[in-house]
């Protein structure tokens, strides 16, 4: 075993070899190359991959180029925490997280310890920033419960719903985010009123019980908040549409792509909030042109919207370091704070000292309709959400 | 029962394998801190941790012979009494509103809080001890595995204490190597305090002749209270290092993940050896860091060599199968490790031969 | 009327679901006191099957792809095939083990096949429409239900006979049926020990397949991580049963299934989250009242 161990002590030293060298601009991603949350990672990786090549081919970040350092957090939690310290000795000036703010954490609370910022690719929980990780902590994408909001106050607006119905998923915080999101705006609209609400599990392996008590309703309900992910997301819309339920169903982001339709053939009156459209079809020509880059690089199409996120993390971090003229953590979190609807390829950015997220945010509205996906419109909520309502 | 001079004797007899574990485990200790890098530091942190939860689920599993998938709910338990008592009260007003006042206030060091981790795990131990050890057999198991589901089930859904399914932050991280140490040299001892014990002689005899001790008035449901609400104990304080280790507590990362890590290395270590409760984290620990080490390539000469991405895993499955299929009953079945000049009969497996 | 109907339609066919991976473990704990752990991760194979090997997003459908009437006995057949492969590879070796051993073992076989269908499959699930015909909703005694659970409890009712009557009526069942009941002595008295073994892992698995089929056109897509849900609460229900029992392994299916379900009916909004935690509470106390099950299979008391 002693032979084993040297063996392993020798090849940690090889590891660890470049420290704290500040000739260098680099960009650590602690984040899963293995394991579940791959899937979710890679992409929006790649897309933050291809902007760093962008600003290289440009002549790089104050007049350096930007050099990427990799640890595979292998979608768990304690090696989160030890990619987090493989990127950070090898001389990271950013870390960044998984997807997901519950594996992303521990490496973010890595680099919060060692003062450095970090930026999960796409979490939407308020905690992915400084309400849970700390002071230099972001997300790229936008809060869950923006996406409720927009949701029902779009289908109020558009689509003259009125009655609601809440189906919460309460396997993950994203989900119940949604729901909150919902849960704020609902009374709000005038003469809308909830008709009734149900819990179910991602991992049920039914929920007939809880279609059931839709059918038992005197009356369909316009529209059914469905606040779930994948995989469970397309078991409960297959299994709603399968009992006859025809009405309209709002959904989170997490449902995004068409990958996963075939599953449920000709579905209609299906509505996604979506940063930026997969379809081809989004009004900013530039996103049509990210994706073919997307597909040049990678040798796909973006599967879903979370791809994005990534493009605007370096994005507005490599205009923040600009600004600062430093890679410095206190001067950039400064720049990244002083950022108000700072234009992106996916809508406008805001930060602010309280808040390193999107309390506001413009979302496409995608209908899915007999089968295919769209974009239908366009919609911002008419108030950013309290940072109070979304801390409750 | 057995004189006080006698159980002297035998821990006299006995004491060597503590010690040659303890040594191992500075051993491992010593190699990181000699290292310097703090990625390895980390992982040695880890392995400490899994010898805790390990040596945890032995002193009930291999003393009682009843097989546990429940043991992690008090490693659950214990985690978030960490994060009760360590959170800055302001963070904890915000995460989980529903706590009492004074435990709102509380703000202890993490050395109280792993032992308060403990106190609280070993009090659930109790409660669920005392309905559970009733049963024996596979019974017991999926009724220790139902005890799992019903904890993690509480602590997912309980908002306002235990903050659901979000991950609780802002417990102090500790990242020095140490402390871990200390606790997993701690457990080894009282785990094999506990087995020289009169009730862990008396456990092991119920285990090996039920009828027998039975009928020599051994009380075998009082006896195995007695293990699970140490091996409870453990665990906890485990479980809240475990939230010190990582600076975070979920429900999710106690639950089935943990449970069948860890007892798959109780197994091919040895069920019924305190030895193989270490030994098996030591080898299986030693050998998913070399294969991570190999996946993410290693410099021979000029050219990198590395495994695809996921072998890790398929790897550590296949090796623990043949661990197993070669050694029925684990790496030291029922041995224990110690001195090779000593009574002669166990020759102890010298660790690397087996890696 | 309707409402109490469906209720019940909604736990039968929950029932079902759990019945059949009763069923499949307790067939090979009755013949070599495995509990198998990996029978999760062979019914996810057994939808895996349908896809090509791709880290794509979008599934490439390969023999779903096949009509009903080929694809369902592929499916079938390729469970029972990995799950004999499986026999013949591992569970073979560890005859004369210890329980925990073998269970632990067959967990780890289990991780294999799942970071397998990892490495080709990659972990994001996919979507494939199985069997569509089947979402459709049908009429019965004024509830609409879907056919598909229609169709998971004829088949379940129609395996329950079909299982009963080949072990009553084939040798083969006969031999399978004295195995289970004492192995040592079936072996003495000539039974062929490793074709009944196999015997009872190709069962199992082609039981592993019926419910991949079941799931798969019920949620319309493969993860890796499907079959473990239903193979924990298959695991519960052999346990309650009578380990080693199979209609008791049947029943307590079908007692969980309809545990599960009325506690979400009944269960006010708020402590419907709670919801498992009230069914393995009950499990608990079912224990506690019937520790040996609630049938008792003989010659299995107190191997584990």
């Amino acid at each position: 075993m002693k032979r084993v161990i040297a063996v392993l002590a020798a090849s940690t030293c090889l590891g660890s070899a470049a420290f704290g060298d500040d000739d260098r601009i680099v960009v650590g991603f602690a984040t899963a190359e293995t394991g579940f949350m791959q899937a979710y990672d890679k992409p929006a990786q790649d897309a933050a991959m291809i902007r760093i090549a962008e600003i290289n081919e440009a002549g790089g970040l104050l007049g350096k180029q930007i050099e990427v350092v990799n640890a595979d957090t292998k979608t768990d939690r304690a090696e989160g925490a030890k990619a987090g310290l493989s990127v950070i000795d090898a001389g990271a000036d950013i870390v960044v997280v998984s997807c997901d703010y519950d594996f992303g954490a521990p490496a973010a609370l890595t680099a919060e310890s060692s003062g450095l910022i970090s930026f999960f690719l796409c979490a939407e929980s308020i905690k992915a920033g400084i309400q849970g990780v700390g002071p230099n902590s972001f997300s790229a994408s936008v809060l869950a419960p923006v996406q409720g909001a927009t949701m029902a106050q779009w289908a109020y607006e558009k689509k003259e719903a009125r009655s609601f119905y809440r189906l919460l998923d309460t396997w993950t915080e994203y989900n119940k985010g949604i729901c909150d999101g919902f849960d704020y705006m609902l009374p709000q609209l005038a003469d809308a009123t909830l008709v009734g609400e149900d819990t179910f599990l991602n991992e049920d392996a039914s929920i007939a019980a809880q279609i059931t008590r839709i059918k038992g309703l005197p009356e369909e309900p316009d529209a059914i908040m469905l606040c779930t992910m994948m995989p469970g997301a397309v078991s409960a819309i297959k299994q709603l549409r399968a009992a006859g339920i025809n009405s309209m169903i709002l959904n989170g982001s997490g449902v995004d792509g068409s990958y996963w339709l075939s599953a449920v053939p000709d579905l209609s009156n299906f509505y996604t909030p979506v940063q930026g459209s997969i379809y081809g079809d989004d009004p900013n020509a530039e996103v049509t042109a990210f994706n073919a880059k997307f597909k040049e690089a990678t040798g796909g199409d973006p599967s879903t919207q979370y791809t994005y996120p990534g493009y605007v993390m370096i994005d507005v971090w490599a205009k923040a370091v600009e600004r600062a003229g430093t890679t410095e953590t206190a001067a950039v979190v400064a720049e990244l704070e002083k950022m108000n609807a700072e234009p992106t390829l996916f809508g406008p950015r805001t930060f602010t000292s309280e808040l390193h997220h999107q309390n506001q945010a413009r979302y496409l509205i995608v209908e899915t309709n007999a089968g295919k996906p769209g974009v239908v419109d366009e919609w911002t909520i008419s108030a950013p959400i309290p940072v109070a309502d979304l801390m409750k | 029962m057995a004189p006080r001079t006698q159980r002297r004797s035998v821990a006299l007899r006995t004491i060597s394998t503590p010690l040659i574990l303890a040594a191992l485990l500075v051993a491992f200790a010593l190699v990181a801190w000699a290292s310097g890098s703090r990625p390895f530091n980390q992982t040695v942190i880890d392995i400490f941790l899994q010898v805790i939860f390990v040596v945890g689920l032995y002193v009930f599993v291999g003393n009682s012979g009843v097989i546990s998938f429940g043991h992690i709910a008090f490693a659950c338990l214990g985690g978030y009494v960490a994060a009760w008592t360590t959170i800055k009260p302001m963070m904890k007003g915000i995460s989980m509103p529903g706590l009492p006042d004074w435990l709102m206030q509380l703000e202890i060091p993490f050395w109280a809080a792993a032992l308060a981790g403990g106190a609280f795990a070993a009090f659930w131990a109790l409660v669920f001890g005392a309905v559970l050890m009733r049963l024996s057999g596979i019974a017991a198991s999926i009724a220790t595995f139902a005890m799992l589901a019903m904890v993690n089930s509480i602590y997912s859904n309980w908002e306002s204490v235990t903050a659901a399914t979000s991950s609780v932050v802002g417990i102090p991280i500790l990242r020095v190597l140490w402390p871990y140490l200390v606790a997993a040299i701690l457990a080894v001892f009282a785990a094999w305090a506990y087995s020289i014990s009169r009730h862990g002689l008396a456990l092991r005899a119920a285990r090996d002749e039920p009828t027998a001790a039975a009928a020599s008035g051994i009380d075998i449901p009082r006896a195995r209270l007695i293990a699970f609400v140490i091996s409870g104990a453990i665990m906890g304080a485990g479980g809240a290092l475990y939230a010190h280790s990582i600076g975070l507590v979920t429900p999710d990362t106690y639950y089935l993940g943990l449970t069948f890590t860890t007892l798959s290395m109780l197994v091919v270590g040895g069920m019924s050896s305190l030895s193989g409760a270490v030994l098996g984290v030591l080898i299986l620990s030693s050998l998913i860091q070399a294969l991570r080490w190999l996946e993410a390539g290693i410099d021979i000469g000029t050219t990198t060599f590395a495994l695809p991405g996921g072998v890790q895993e398929i790897a550590l499955g296949v090796v623990m199968i043949a661990i197993l299929m070669f050694r029925p009953a684990g790496i030291m079945g029922n041995k224990e490790l110690t001195w090779p000049t000593g009574r002669g009969n166990d020759k102890p497996g010298e660790p690397g031969e087996t890696n | 009327m309707g409402s109490v109907m469906q209720v019940v339609f909604d736990a039968a066919s929950l029932g079902s679901l759990y019945a059949l991976g009763a069923l499949g473990i307790a067939l090979i704990f009755g013949v070599m006191r495995l509990v198998n752990f990996a029978h999760g991760d062979v019914i996810a194979a057994c939808v895996f099957v349908l896809l090509w090997p791709s880290v794509d997003a979008v599934a490439i459908v390969f023999a779903g792809n096949l009509p009903w009437f080929l694809l369902v006995p592929f499916v079938l057949a390729m469970g029972a095939a990995l799950s004999v492969a499986s026999e013949v590879v591992v569970f073979r070796r560890f005859r004369n083990a210890n329980p925990a051993t073998m269970m632990i073992a067959s967990f780890a076989l289990g991780f294999v096949i799942r970071y397998f269908l990892l490495m080709l499959y990659s972990s994001r699930p996919k979507s494939i429409s199985l069997l569509p015909t089947l979402s459709q909703p049908v009429e019965i005694m004024g509830a609409r239900i879907p056919l598909l659970q229609v169709i998971t409890i004829v088949v379940t009712i129609g395996v329950l006979f079909g299982l009963t009557s080949f072990l009553r009526r084939t040798r083969f069942g006969l031999e399978m049926r004295a195995a289970a009941e004492n192995f040592t002595m079936a072996r003495v008295l000539g039974v062929r020990a490793n074709r009944v073994i196999m015997g009872a892992f190709a069962l199992s698995g082609a039981l592993a397949a019926a419910i991949a089929l079941i799931l798969g056109s019920q949620t319309g897509t493969a993860n890796i991580v499907m079959g473990a849900n239903v193979m924990l609460m298959a695991f519960i229900a052999t346990v309650i049963g009578g380990m080693g029992s199979l209609a008791g392994a049947v029943i307590a299916g079908f007692l969980l299934g309809a545990i599960a379900v009325v506690m979400q009916v009944i269960l006010p909004p708020d402590a419907r989250a709670f919801r498992d935690a009230f069914v393995y509470g009950a499990v608990i106390l079912v224990l506690i009242f019937r520790p040996q099950g609630l049938l008792t299979a003989r010659g299995t008391k107190e191997r584990v």
